[in-house]
């Protein structure tokens, strides 16, 4: 490229030579150095300044040669001549070099547009993207089309999952510099030269404040020339891109922020509803029953008796499927966080008989707790649910005035609760079935109930720090069902000294 | 020389509640007047002066403790809160902003009356000066600082004695184990609860006659303990007294 304007600009002055000696044959021009002046400018705006130079030079010495007396000849006569040499020298230079400024400046101007038309482009089409797979696209396509590099994603693993395969075979030494760029957690670009196709590459992160985006490669193509350039013009590009993908991003996290925030209050509306419609007009049939039952009319008769005992009964029964179904609600939701105290294990055992007493139906209950069992750190209430759900339901499937006995056991690291019945066993399959949500023994259809009960227990225990267990001889050989719960070393020791006063 | 009827305030927004309160407390000898929300109640307070308030933590127009602190801020009549089992948070709070006492709904009527009674001899308690608290078997004299079980003087440590009198002077009611933690060991250990669990199973060991299943020292779960009140009268077969059912 650069050879040939100057034998260009040598025959343009030729040219220009040939022009006037025809010119001047017909009609002598007194300054043929002005016409000189016109190939000088044509060549700096076209081809710069040393080709213009160079044609200056040509034209100084083509008009002495062939116009200033004595002709053919490099000498002169006139010392006006002279004067009027030098001074198209001083003219053709100077113009030249401003020539070449306004063609420098021209040329800038039509690549900054075509710069900006590009970006303006990329970002039309960043602003449409979804997902972080169109942008890197984006991306990909821009640094394809407007700077002729291949571009590729190395995004980090798992965080950006989505980013679509790339066929650009990457050169083992760039996947190495962008691993390192993650392990170092650097932002700093890295130019990398892949050693068998002698390719530049530039390994930076896509966003310039953090590595959350992933990480790019651009092969900026052989040859180390430009690289700057082409360095520069990417930044811009890939700034536009990690605002675009800060943007999903936020987007993305006010989104389930919002689905969090609506999910909690619709539940808690949910529940607060749940729990007051429900529950006032029971607490009103309650306690209403209540009062019939203290009736003395009504304790002289019986049937009445018994009649009121019916509603007594059922209206309790529906209370604990409320609270069953709020249970339900809770552990669905995930959201069993229970508060934990410091808890003496029998008071908790003993509310759960004496909450259930009414549905032992003439089972008895037999309690074994060892007296020096330790302090749990559990939420007493929902231990308290889960045991009672485990007492029903040993009520529920042994034989009225069998007994149910209810014992507890610790070590060092866990207390453990079983309750034990003499009822209808489990068969294999239903010693794993019996803690899944809905689960109802096939073999007694009749007898009442949700499944939950057991569910919610599992839920409750686990929540706690606890673990379940379920162990049967097998049919007809009864059931003991084992809650076992963590023992935290500090309660005894903490609280052993603290009380001798 | 029949007493005046004691005067029942029930605050409580939902008119079938209130309904058989009033039918209930009427039975029992109480003169009940109504009130459907806090404002109303609050006015009802003031210019009836009922000797004891049934107050219900779901009120439209006023959260429940600020009910409480108002009320507190001028009289001490016994307060008696009606609950949601769900909010057990919210039960701690009111018995320590000068509550009495609760209960869950539903509720039974006995249990209720039982409660009320208990709030209201506290009261009259503590304007004559009765020095002796019974629960079953045991006496606890308030004055002389003795302690009987069957008639017989047990000892009691320092601690273990604090424990029954504050019960004591709550006998019948709920005390929080807060209150308890700040009257025995101070405001500073009201976080302690492993405390509490290891003095009262120290003391249930010589009070109780199966320590396993307290019958006079009496837990209730998440909350506190209460002092075991029997009722002397032959109602034990209504619903809502189980503890009370299974020691007798």
């Amino acid at each position: 490229m650069k050879l040939y304007p100057i034998p260009a600009a040598l025959g343009l002055v030729a040219a220009t030579t040939g022009v006037l000696i025809i010119l001047h044959g017909m009609l002598p021009i007194d300054h043929v150095t002005l016409v000189f002046l016109v190939p000088v400018m044509f060549c700096a705006a076209q081809w710069g300044l040393l080709p213009a130079l160079t044609a200056t030079v040509a034209a100084v010495a083509a008009a002495d040669f062939f116009f200033y007396p004595p002709i053919y000849s490099f000498s002169i006569d006139d010392p006006r001549n002279i004067i009027d040499l030098m001074l198209f020298s001083c003219v053709a230079v100077v113009t030249s070099e401003l020539a070449v400024r306004l063609r420098r400046a021209a040329e800038a101007a039509s690549r900054r547009e075509g710069e900006i038309r590009d970006l303006y482009e990329l970002s039309r089409r960043l602003a449409a993207c979804t997902s972080p797979a169109d942008i890197y696209a984006a991306i990909r396509d821009h640094l394809a089309s407007s700077l002729g590099s291949r571009a590729t994603l190395i995004a980090d693993a798992g965080k950006l999952a989505d980013a679509p395969d790339d066929p650009l075979k990457l050169p083992a030494e760039v996947g190495a510099g962008a691993r390192e760029i993650f392990a170092r957690n650097s932002l700093e670009p890295r130019l990398i030269v892949d050693p068998r196709s002698g390719h530049a590459w530039l390994v930076r992160s896509v966003s310039a404040e953090a590595l959350d985006f992933g990480v790019i490669a651009v092969d900026l193509g052989a040859g180390a020339d430009g690289v700057e350039a082409i360095k520069q013009r990417i930044d811009p590009v890939l700034a536009e891109a990690a605002a675009t993908l800060a943007r999903l991003d936020v987007a993305r996290l006010i989104d389930e922020a919002r689905q969090r925030t609506e999910t909690d209050l619709l539940r808690k509306a949910l529940l607060g509803s749940v729990s007051h419609e429900l529950r006032t007009p029971l607490a009103s049939i309650v306690g209403a029953s209540t009062i019939l039952a203290d009736a003395p009319e009504i304790r002289r008769d019986p049937r009445l008796h018994a009649v009121l005992q019916v509603l007594q009964e059922e209206a309790e029964r529906l209370n604990d499927d409320i609270q069953n179904l709020l249970d339900a609600t809770r552990i669905t939701n995930e959201n069993v966080q229970p508060h934990a105290e410091w808890a003496e294990l029998a008071d908790i055992v003993n509310a759960a008989i004496e909450r259930r007493r009414a549905r032992l139906a003439g089972r008895r209950i037999d309690l074994d707790l060892r007296a020096d069992l330790p302090l749990v750190k559990v939420e007493p209430r929902l231990i308290e649910q889960a045991l009672g759900h485990v007492i029903e339901n040993a009520a529920k499937y042994s034989p009225p005035g069998s007994s149910i006995v209810v014992r507890a056991v610790a070590d060092a690291q866990r207390v453990v609760v079983s309750v034990q019945d003499q009822g209808i066993g489990l068969t294999a399959e239903e010693k794993d079935q019996v803690w899944e949500r809905s689960f109802r023994g096939s073999r007694h259809p009749n007898v009442a109930g949700s499944g939950l009960g057991l569910w919610i227990a599992r839920a409750f225990v686990v929540a706690n720090g606890g673990t379940v267990e379920a162990v049967s001889a097998g049919p007809r050989c009864g059931t003991t069902i084992s809650v076992a719960l963590p023992v935290v070393a500090d309660a005894v020791e903490q609280s052993g000294e603290s009380c001798n006063a | 020389m029949p007493k005046p009827s004691p005067t029942v305030l029930v605050i409580d927004d939902e008119p079938q509640i209130r309904r058989f309160l009033r039918a209930g407390f009427e039975l029992d000898g109480f003169l009940v007047l109504e009130a459907g929300n806090a404002g109303e109640g609050l006015k009802a307070a003031t210019l009836r002066s009922p000797d004891l308030i049934l107050l219900d933590l779901g009120l439209p127009d006023m959260d429940g403790g600020e009910v409480l602190e108002r009320l507190r801020a001028w009289s001490d009549v016994p307060v008696i809160v009606l609950s949601v089992r769900t909010d057990e948070d919210q039960k701690v709070r009111v018995l320590e902003n000068g509550a009495d006492d609760y209960v869950v709904k539903p509720f039974g009527m006995a249990e209720l009356l039982a409660r009320a009674r208990a709030a209201m001899r506290r009261h009259v308690r503590r304007s004559v000066g009765e020095p002796v608290v019974r629960s079953g078997p045991l006496a606890i004299d308030l004055v002389t600082r003795h302690v009987s079980l069957n008639g017989n003087r047990i000892s009691l440590t320092r601690k273990e004695y604090r424990l029954l009198q504050v019960l004591g002077q709550h006998a019948g009611n709920v005390v929080t184990h807060q209150q308890l933690l700040k009257e025995i060991w101070g405001a500073g250990h009201v976080h302690f609860t492993q405390y509490l669990r290891i003095l009262v199973r120290k003391l249930r060991h010589k009070i109780e006659a199966d320590p396993a299943k307290p019958c006079i020292v009496v837990t209730e779960l998440g909350v506190g303990y209460r002092l075991a009140q029997p009722e002397p009268a032959a109602e034990s077969a209504s619903a809502g007294r189980a503890v009370e059912a299974a020691c007798a």
